[in-house]
Formats: structure tokens, C-alpha cells, sequence
């Protein structure tokens, strides 16, 4: 039951009169979706404002420690959906302790009593604990859709009560957490009368589910539209899956290769034959050119192909690719070389997006494999459409850089990775300063970068004099000196998010920046040069921010090993634990 | 961790290049890989790299991959750099040798049962079965310096790093 607003009283009334009933205009703002728009329209006036909290029904939260729990609902009464990210993103990469905080539980027992309609739950690198999730469960008896992301602190247990007493489920997706996975039975737990499911995905859990229980499942939910199963389950049960599933719009297999009979390959053939609706493919683990021509026809419809758990090699992916004519988002590892690029570039004539990820990371003497700087030239040439590209590689020249932008001008994401630390420019051995000026000044709609390779100021100086636009900026191993930093606080006026690793920037650096935070999201800065008097004093200046220093054992107690810095009107954190200091 | 070295001191040069005082954690790793290969017979990379690599992997924060790709990329390395090590097998009073696959087992036990369905025997492990008769095999190897050793006294991951060729011989040489 929503809650009703409260007449005005009859003085109001009269003022109102000639301005538009608020009825109206709630529901007008019930259209404006985006919680950037509707920010906007909250600011208008007091009547705006007052008309756009009682309409809204999803919030957003960038940063759970940005605003408390008890301030979110006394603005929003009618939340329905709500969704959350926690830790700095360089959490994704062990820069961030276990029990740093982000957890959900004090949020959920807030929503209990305010929002007990509440239907969907989105996390992102928040910690949630199996008894929070069976609160959850219990707590909330519409609860539709819960998905999280890179989130850690429960098990599968804690999943069977969700599965077991959200009798309205409508989505559980649950990617790459650090969860216990204590075996696959939750799945079992969905009653056997349930039937609401739409959106399933477990590709990143390990263990094995029970087939029979997950094909009944299937079979029953007549709506799915989403299934991502992870490796157990195998090419034949993927079969009997996809009898069950004509409908759906996205698919992730588990493991792609296992002995099949000529029988079973073309029963495997026509229902991969069936699936014309499909739009996004994923999984294909250990797929081999065996199989995959089986694929073939699912993927007519194709607009997302995630190919990074399928070491293919550039022959598999050239024969692969001229049948997803409408591709706009692909995703490979970088095993199928640049001559797989090259037919990504021939290929794929409409795509929008290209990550290449590493398929040996770790190897730094790597000198044959991996994509280069031509694979990257490759691609632009034949994909002029090109906006978003990450991409990993152990090499890469300025001109190349130059090249790709000329082709690509409408870059909106340009996330280039050179994995060897302060890597030179391959064939000149200069830095590769001139690659990201040219980046800047060509996309000039450019709302995220992120840099590598051999940098000096110069890089940061483009990049403060052109992104105008840039929201995200991540930087490792980078810049000679404070300037460097300062140039990008000074110069990007949008900037929300920086994220900066092992850079030689100080104090002067971080305090060049003290009225760029408040408008910001976030910073983060670790094993650079700030110390904790830098930190005191930024804190000091700017009581608005949280300024919190994360304590490692053994070092030293003048220098800040990892400075999070960001915006709150909740004030500082009460759930810290003792290794962060909030200053 | 002592990843980057340079956070350690407070005031830096401006003229110093970074990469020279913050390169040296990392050439740390690079020198742990090469030296460990060197101490192996075996060319491509056994499992004790992977060992190590798994161990780096754990605590790496480098390149920035979230930490299940990177675990998935971690088995797929180590399955794909595994390529294969055989090595000639001879039963004593049978002069036709065979040859196996070490690589395509993961401990002694796996040997022992391949082995014995090999060559149709059973293979005793004088530790495990007590006494053993004079009509039983043991399985023997010859290491790296020439010796013949008994199967099983050492950890699996050094046995392969040291075994040339492997003998059933019959217990009463032993």
C-alpha cells in the first residue's frame, strides 16, 4: 500500500490553485526514469521536489555510505526498488580488506518497516550474510528480483531461503561473489507449485546443481527469459534445457565440450535451432570447434556475445562471427590473437563495444599470443561504430592509439590496459603521453578513461585540458609528479570517480582537489605519496567528506597507504572497523 | 605486500623516473618465476610453477582482473600450459617397453592403478602392503643423476620434476 501524501493546508491550497494539481504532475514524473532526471527535477522547486519523492519508486545509490538508511526513507516513501553499491571498485582487485564494511543489514532492517512493498534488491560490492538474507526472504512478501554483483559474506545457504520463501521471485542473479559455496542443492528448494521465475542466473557458482530439479524448474517456468548455468551442466542437459525454452532472450551454457553422439550433436543442432529469440550469448566454456557450429543457428538474433570463458582460437572465432550479423557487444579473450580481431573487424560491421581480456594475466614473458597494437587497428577499421573498448594487452604504440581514434571518434569508454607497468610505446620507446592526447582531443564525448603504459604529466595535462566530459578516471603506475593529479582536478568539470593506484602524486596533489570533492562521487588513492597530515587537513577543510585512511599492518604511521575519500550528508561512518581511520 | 616500493620513501626527486624505484617489486616476481624454472628438467611450465603462480595469483592485485575471471584464467592456464611428459615404462623380463603420460595423472595412486592396468599386475607400495613377497613388483625410477629410486618417497610435484623413466621390478632387488 502506497503511502498518501497529506492534504496541504487550505493557504497552500489557495497558492496552488493556478500552478498544476500535484496529482497530475506525479504522475507526469512517474515517466522520468532516469535517477539523473529526476534528480534534476527535484531541484526545480519545493513543489517539484515534494511531487517527485512521493512518485519515486526506484533509487539508486552510488555509494552506500554516502547517505544513511533513515535519511533515504524519510525522502522516498514509495520505494519499491532499490539499488546499492558499496566498496570502492579497486576492491574488485584486492586492494580492499575483508570486513571493510558495505553491509546490507542495517539498510534491510530500515526497509522492513518503511518499504515493506519492497520488490527488488540490487547490490554491488556490498557484504550480505546468509541471516540477512533470510530476513530478506521473510521480510518482504512481494519481493520479485534480487541480483548481486561482486558482493561477498554469504553461502548457498543463505540462497535456499530466499528460494524458498519468495513465493513471487521473479530474478535471482548472482555473479562473481566471493560466497561459500557449500553445494548446489538451493535449487532444489524452489517449491514445486513456483513458477514465476524469469530471470535465472548461477554461472558463477561452482558446485553442481541437481539436473532433474533445474529441468523441472525450467520446464514449469513458462515465462524465463534468462538462464545462465554454470560449468557442471553439460552439453545433453543443456539440450533437454532448450526443448523447454524457446523463449529465451539470453542464454549462458555451462561447459561446451563433452563426447557426443551424431544423434546427440543434431538434437543439440535443432534446439539451438529453436532459440530465434535469443540476444545475448555467454558461457562456452571449453568450447571447441567441434561443437560450435551447433550454435550456429541461435545466433541469427545476437546482439551481446560473451566469448571470455571460451579460449577460442582466431580460426574458431572467424567462422564464428559472419553468423551474428547484428553483433553490437563482444567480449573475447585474448587467445584468439589479432588475426581474430582482424575478423571481428570484417565481420562485425555494427559493433558498439569490444572487451579482450587476458587469457594468461599472469605470465610476464609472454611473447607470442595475446592481441597487439594491430589487432586493435584492425577492429577500428571495420568497426567504425566502435564506443566502448577494454582492452588488455602486453603492447601497444601511439600511433596505433592515433589510428583507432581516427576510425573511432564517438569513444564514450576507452579503457586501455597495457599489463606491464610504465610499458613504453612499442616501437619508439617514448611514453605513451601523445596516444591519450589524442584521445581526448578526438572523443569528445569521452565519459571514461582509463590509462597504462609509460606516462608522464603530459598525459594528465591533455587529459585536464580536453576530457570535458570524463566522469571516470582510473590511473596505475603513472605521472612524474603532483601536476599530474592537479591537471585533472582543475580541468575536468564532470569528473565523479577517481580511482588512482602506485602514482608518484602527494599532499599537494590531493589538497589541489579540496573543492572538486564535494561535487564528486569518490577518490581513491593508494600506494601514491599522501601522508596522513595531507589527509587531517583535507578532512579539516572539507567536513562535508569522509576522508578515511585505510590502515595495513606494518606500515608506516606518517604515510597513508590508501586514502578513500567521498561525499555524505550521513556524516562519518559508525560501522568502521579498526583498520579504517576516519580522520 | 611490497608492491610498490616507492611509497616507502617520503620525499621524492621529481626527477627520478618512477619506474626505476617502483620497478624493482615487480622485477621480484619476474626473477621467482625464472629461477624456479630453472630448477626443473622440464621445459614448459610443471606444476610447481603453477604452484607459485597460484600462490602470486592469491594476493595479486595486478593487472586489474576481477577475482573470478582471474581464477578461471588461473585453471585455464594451468590446464593448457600442461601439456604432456611421457616416459618410457619397462617390466622386468619384458622387453617391450611402454610408454606413459605423467602429466596425465595427478598423484601416485593414479600411476599405480594406470600402470598395473598397463601391464596387467599389481603394483605394491612396500610402505602400504608390509612385507612383500618375492613374487611381487615395486615400481622404481630413474632420477635426474641416474639413480633408481622407489616410487613414492617423495612429493608428487618433485617426483615429476626428477623422473626420466620408470621400471617394475620385481620386490626381491629391492
Amino acid at each position: 500500500m502506497a503511502s498518501k501524501r497529506q492534504k496541504d493546508s487550505p493557504e497552500e491550497e489557495k497558492k496552488q490553485a493556478s500552478s498544476f494539481p500535484d496529482e497530475v504532475l506525479e504522475c507526469v514524473l512517474g515517466f522520468v526514469k532516469s535517477h539523473r532526471d529526476r534528480s534534476s527535477v527535484s531541484l526545480v522547486c519545493k513543489d517539484w521536489y515534494n511531487a517527485e519523492r512521493w512518485s519515486r519508486t526506484h533509487v539508486f545509490i552510488g555509494n552506500c555510505y554516502s547517505v544513511s538508511p533513515e535519511i533515504l526513507v524519510r525522502r522516498f516513501p514509495n520505494i519499491r526498488s532499490v539499488t546499492l553499491k558499496g566498496k570502492p571498485r579497486f576492491s574488485d582487485f584486492n586492494l580492499v580488506p575483508l570486513n571493510w564494511g558495505a553491509d546490507i543489514h542495517a539498510w534491510l532492517v530500515v526497509f522492513a518497516s518503511a518499504y515493506s512493498f519492497l520488490e527488488e534488491l540490487r547490490l554491488k560490492r556490498m557484504t550480505i550474510t546468509d541471516e540477512s538474507l533470510e530476513f530478506l526472504a521473510k521480510s518482504f512478501p512481494n519481493f520479485k528480483a534480487l541480483s548481486l554483483v561482486s558482493c561477498d559474506g554469504f553461502s548457498t545457504d543463505g540462497l535456499k531461503a530466499i528460494v524458498a520463501h519468495c513465493k513471487n521471485l521473479t530474478e535471482l542473479d548472482i555473479l562473481e561473489n566471493g560466497i561459500d559455496d557449500l553445494g548446489g542443492s538451493w535449487l532444489s528448494c524452489f517449491p514445486e507449485n513456483f513458477t514465476s521465475l524469469e530471470v535465472l542466473n548461477f554461472a558463477s557458482l561452482n558446485s553442481e546443481v541437481n539436473f532433474d530439479a533445474l529441468e523441472r524448474l525450467v520446464a514449469r517456468c513458462k515465462s524465463l527469459k534468462v538462464l545462465k548455468v554454470n560449468k557442471n551442466v553439460t552439453l545433453e542437459q543443456l539440450q533437454r534445457l532448450l526443448v523447454h525454452t524457446s523463449q529465451l532472450t539470453e542464454l549462458g551454457t555451462g561447459s561446451f565440450s563433452q563426447e557426443l553422439t551424431l544423434r546427440e550433436y543434431s538434437e543439440l543442432e535443432s534446439a539451438f535451432s529453436n532459440c530465434k529469440n535469443l540476444y545475448t550469448l555467454s558461457g562456452l566454456s571449453e568450447a571447441t570447434s567441434l561443437y560450435l557450429p551447433a550454435l550456429y543457428p541461435a545466433c541469427v538474433n545476437l546482439t551481446f556475445l560473451n566469448l571470455s570463458d571460451a579460449a577460442l582460437q582466431s580460426a574458431e572465432l572467424a567462422k564464428l562471427l559472419p553468423h551474428c550479423p547484428h553483433l553490437r557487444r563482444l567480449w573475447v579473450l585474448d587467445t584468439v590473437e589479432d588475426k581474430g580481431l582482424e575478423a571481428v573487424g570484417s565481420s562485425c560491421p555494427l559493433l558498439e563495444e569490444l572487451r579482450v581480456f587476458p587469457a594468461e594475466p599472469f605470465e610476464q614473458d609472454v611473447v607470442i599470443g595475446g592481441v597487439t597494437e594491430s589487432g586493435f587497428v584492425a577492429v577500428s577499421q571495420g568497426c567504425r561504430k566502435l564506443h566502448y573498448v577494454l582492452y588488455f594487452c602486453r603492447r601497444m604504440t601511439n600511433s596505433a592509439v592515433a589510428a583507432v581514434v581516427k576510425n573511432c571518434p564517438d569513444f564514450t569508454h576507452f579503457r586501455l590496459c597495457i599489463m606491464n607497468p610504465w610499458e613504453p610505446d612499442y616501437l619508439t620507446k617514448e611514453p605513451m603521453d601523445e596516444a591519450f592526447g589524442v584521445v581526448v582531443k578526438t572523443c569528445t564525448k569521452l565519459q571514461r578513461l582509463a590509462v597504462s603504459g609509460l606516462l608522464t604529466d603530459l598525459t594528465f595535462e591533455y587529459i585536464g585540458k580536453y576530457a570535458k566530459n570524463l566522469e571516470t578516471l582510473s590511473v596505475a603506475f603513472a605521472g612524474s609528479s603532483d601536476r599530474g593529479m592537479q591537471c585533472v582536478l582543475a580541468g575536468c568539470p564532470k569528473l565523479r570517480k577517481l580511482e588512482i593506484r602506485d602514482c608518484p602524486f602527494g599532499n599537494a596533489a590531493l589538497l589541489s582537489g579540496l573543492e572538486r570533492y564535494e561535487s564528486m562521487r569518490s577518490l581513491w588513492m593508494s600506494a601514491c605519496h599522501v601522508t596522513m597530515n595531507g589527509c587531517r587537513l583535507l578532512a579539516r577543510e572539507m567536513p562535508r567528506l569522509n576522508v578515511e585512511v585505510i590502515k595495513e599492518d606494518g606500515s608506516d604511521d606518517t604515510h597513508a597507504e590508501k586514502v578513500y575519500v567521498y561525499r555524505s550528508v550521513a556524516g562519518p561512518r559508525r560501522d568502521a572497523p579498526p583498520f579504517v581511520l576516519t580522520l | 605486500m611490497g608492491r610498490s616500493t616507492n611509497s616507502s620513501s617520503s620525499s621524492i626527486d621529481s626527477s627520478n623516473h618512477p619506474s626505476l624505484s617502483c620497478a624493482s617489486s615487480l622485477q621480484t616476481k619476474k626473477d621467482l618465476s625464472t629461477d624456479l624454472r630453472l630448477g626443473l628438467n622440464i621445459s614448459t611450465s610443471s606444476e610447481i610453477d603453477n604452484f607459485s603462480n597460484n600462490s602470486r595469483e592469491q594476493s595479486s592485485d595486478w593487472p586489474p582482473l576481477k577475482p573470478l575471471l582471474r581464477s578461471t584464467l588461473a585453471e585455464k592456464g594451468s590446464n593448457r600450459q600442461r601439456t604432456s611428459y611421457f616416459v618410457k615404462v619397462y617390466m622386468e623380463g619384458v622387453p617391450i617397453g611402454r610408454k606413459l603420460d605423467l602429466f596425465a595423472h595427478n598423484d601416485y595412486d593414479g600411476l599405480v592403478r594406470t600402470l598395473g592396468q598397463m601391464f596387467r599386475t599389481t603394483i605394491l607400495c612396500p610402505d602400504i602392503d608390509g612385507v612383500l613377497s618375492d613374487n611381487d613388483h615395486v615400481l622404481t625410477y630413474e632420477d635426474k643423476e641416474g639413480d633408481w629410486m622407489m616410487v613414492g618417497d617423495v612429493p608428487w610435484e618433485m617426483f615429476l620434476t626428477t623422473v626420466k623413466r620408470l621400471k617394475i621390478t620385481r620386490a626381491d632387488k629391492c
